[in-house]
């Protein structure tokens, strides 16, 4: 199913008759969309039956692709129905950024680019509240007082700019400003105060920067009305994986501070590659594989001391191996060697994992169901994924699949 | 697929069919198990489908069976037999599913068959006191008696609710 998602988004300053706006109740739109996913389900079980495998029908076939190809494209109109620009959360934000003025007495500038950017309206509403605390921060510590900023041989304004872009399957939102920069010295102190390092570790930047977002996490010495409360940064961390978005921090002292949030287009669809395991079948976004890989002999390593745990030797590194029949309940008991099984590797934030698994089967764009009712329990997962088979799977949270999540 | 929701097949529910403007709240459907016989109130039944191929999930109790694909809609599957801990039975022609809507989330009941819904009316159920365990819980709402028959009248919330797992004794993850 090819799916390619345009980010253009209808504008009502065109005055034409097409472009005239029409205000549909999402519970319609969504309505459509769960039509749209069932179609294309069908359609798919039709083109696919058994009892047409072994037939030549070329009229059938070439039917049947014209047949996909409109599915296809009455899945990216739909998809389309729920877009928005992001124009609207940054005009709140900018509101936002004349009250910190006000209240900080620093005089900052700031600068919009890629308004048009269009995002999801279930993602655009959850996402003015993050953003908040990112600004909130940035103006409040990243940018300097006018005088510190003369001294350092800046302008006496500071610049925050709110950007966005789209990049395949993805809108990348950053929270830029010109200020003083991450103070390494003071947050690998406070992120050893709390224990997140050890006392002699030197993490690198990136991974420090990280830490920032860590809950009652906050280097600022005054608690302040607008941030330094160490809660801000959370609701980032827990709006985001909710999103299935990400988080990337770059700095550089006395030159300013980046946040970028990586956060799909559409929660509705997306890019996955299909797993089996036994009598299982699982499925992760495309994104969070790095690699595919079949162990040889040489490559395992078994550690009876430890738990009968597993490790992976892949490009001069060990990485640590879970087993989805260990992490989850009611899985098969008996486990394949390692070496008769196809090892996905995925980046969490505590470092790579290796998920094996028996098959990898298929990479697909798949509807996206959420969690209810008795499945509410399932740990380490994102909710359900129709397969254009008719088939359902359950979408893995490498992230959760790494911390073990208590349930 | 078979797909038995009363527009289409009246005749699927041949108490529904007669009595369409009576108040539906005293209605139950009525389904055996093994030699007894059950009754959900059918203000939670959106319908009642075939059975069909069931995905398996993991880190659910042990009487979720897996779930469907109903049109697009995922529903877990629950296997009443397991549920009331009594043996499995194979699958067969007669085995369906009652999809049941429970605190707003969707639920499919595998059952051997179905009968016919029944007019119960409030002073026609005994209420089960004698049916709680310890903690005073049941599955059974009531026993409900029409003419000869007695069906056991469920209550749905706590068919859904698990209480049985413990969901401590989960293996911690070893990554």
């Amino acid at each position: 199913m090819a799916h390619t998602m345009t980010a253009k988004v209808e504008h009502g300053s065109d005055k034409a008759a097409g472009d005239v706006l029409l205000r549909v109740s999402s519970d319609k739109i969504g309505r459509l969309m769960d039509l749209v996913g069932e179609l294309s389900l069908s359609v798919s079980e039709t083109i696919n039956a058994p009892e047409l495998a072994h037939l030549d029908l070329v009229g059938f076939e070439a039917a049947a692709h014209r047949l996909s190809m409109i599915v296809s494209e009455v899945q990216d109109a739909a998809s389309e129905l729920r877009l928005v620009p992001v124009a609207e959360v940054f005009r709140r934000l900018k509101r936002m950024v004349r009250e910190l003025q006000r209240e900080t007495g620093k005089d900052i500038r700031l600068e919009i680019l890629g308004e048009d950017t269009a995002i999801d309206k279930l993602v655009a509403d959850r996402l003015y509240d993050p953003l908040l605390h990112v600004v909130r921060n940035a103006a409040d510590h990243g940018l300097e007082p006018p005088e510190e900023r003369e001294a350092a041989g800046k302008s006496r304004t500071g610049t925050l700019t709110l950007s966005a872009t789209q990049t395949g399957s993805e809108v990348r939102i950053q929270i830029i400003d010109d200020g003083r920069g991450l103070n390494r010295r003071k947050i690998l102190a406070k992120a050893r105060q709390n224990g997140l390092f050890g006392p002699t570790e030197e993490p690198d930047d990136n991974t420090l920067w990280k830490a920032i977002f860590e809950p009652g996490f906050s280097t600022a010495d005054t608690v302040t009305t607008l941030s330094g409360r160490g809660v801000g940064m959370d609701v980032l961390n827990t709006t985001m994986d909710a999103l299935r978005g990400r988080i990337a921090v770059t700095s550089e002292e006395g030159r300013g501070t980046t946040v970028s949030l990586h956060i799909p287009v559409s929660l509705a669809f997306l890019d996955s590659v299909i797993l089996r395991s036994g009598t299982h079948l699982f499925c992760v976004p495309i994104d969070d594989i790095v690699e595919i890989t079949k162990p040889g002999t040489t490559d395992k390593l078994h550690i009876s001391a430890g738990k009968g745990a597993e490790m992976l030797w892949l490009r001069d590194r060990f990485i640590p191996v879970c087993r989805l029949e260990q992490f989850f309940v009611g899985m098969r008991k008996e486990m394949p060697a390692l070496t008769d099984m196809v090892s996905l590797i995925f980046e969490t934030s505590n470092g790579p994992i290796a998920v094996p698994v028996d098959e990898v089967m298929d990479r697909q764009q798949v509807v996206m169901k959420p969690l209810e009712g008795a499945l509410t329990r399932l740990r380490a997962s994102w909710g359900f994924a129709l397969l254009a088979s008719g088939e359902v799977a359950m979408v893995l949270d490498c992230q959760r699949l790494v911390i073990g999540d208590p349930a | 697929m078979t797909q038995l929701s009363n527009t289409d097949h009246p005749q699927a529910m041949p108490g529904l069919q007669a009595e369409l403007s009576e108040p539906i709240d005293t209605m139950y459907l009525t389904f055996p198990v093994g030699t007894e016989l059950y009754g959900v109130s059918i203000t939670v039944v959106t319908e009642i489908v075939g059975l069909q191929r069931i995905m398996s999930v993991p880190d659910v109790p042990h009487y979720i069976k897996g779930v469907i694909n109903l049109r697009g809609k995922v529903i877990p599957l629950m296997d009443v037999r397991l549920r009331f801990g009594i043996p499995e039975k194979e699958y067969d022609d007669r085995t369906v599913v009652i999809v049941l809507q429970v605190n707003d989330a969707p639920v499919g009941l595998i059952v051997d068959g179905v009968n016919e819904v029944l007019d119960i009316p409030d002073d026609h159920i005994d209420r089960a006191h004698s049916f709680s365990n310890s903690e005073g819980r049941s599955l059974v709402k009531g026993l409900g008696r029409m003419d000869e028959r007695v069906a056991i009248l469920l209550d749905v919330s706590r068919l859904v609710e698990d209480e049985e797992i413990d969901i401590v004794d989960i293996p911690a993850a070893r990554a």
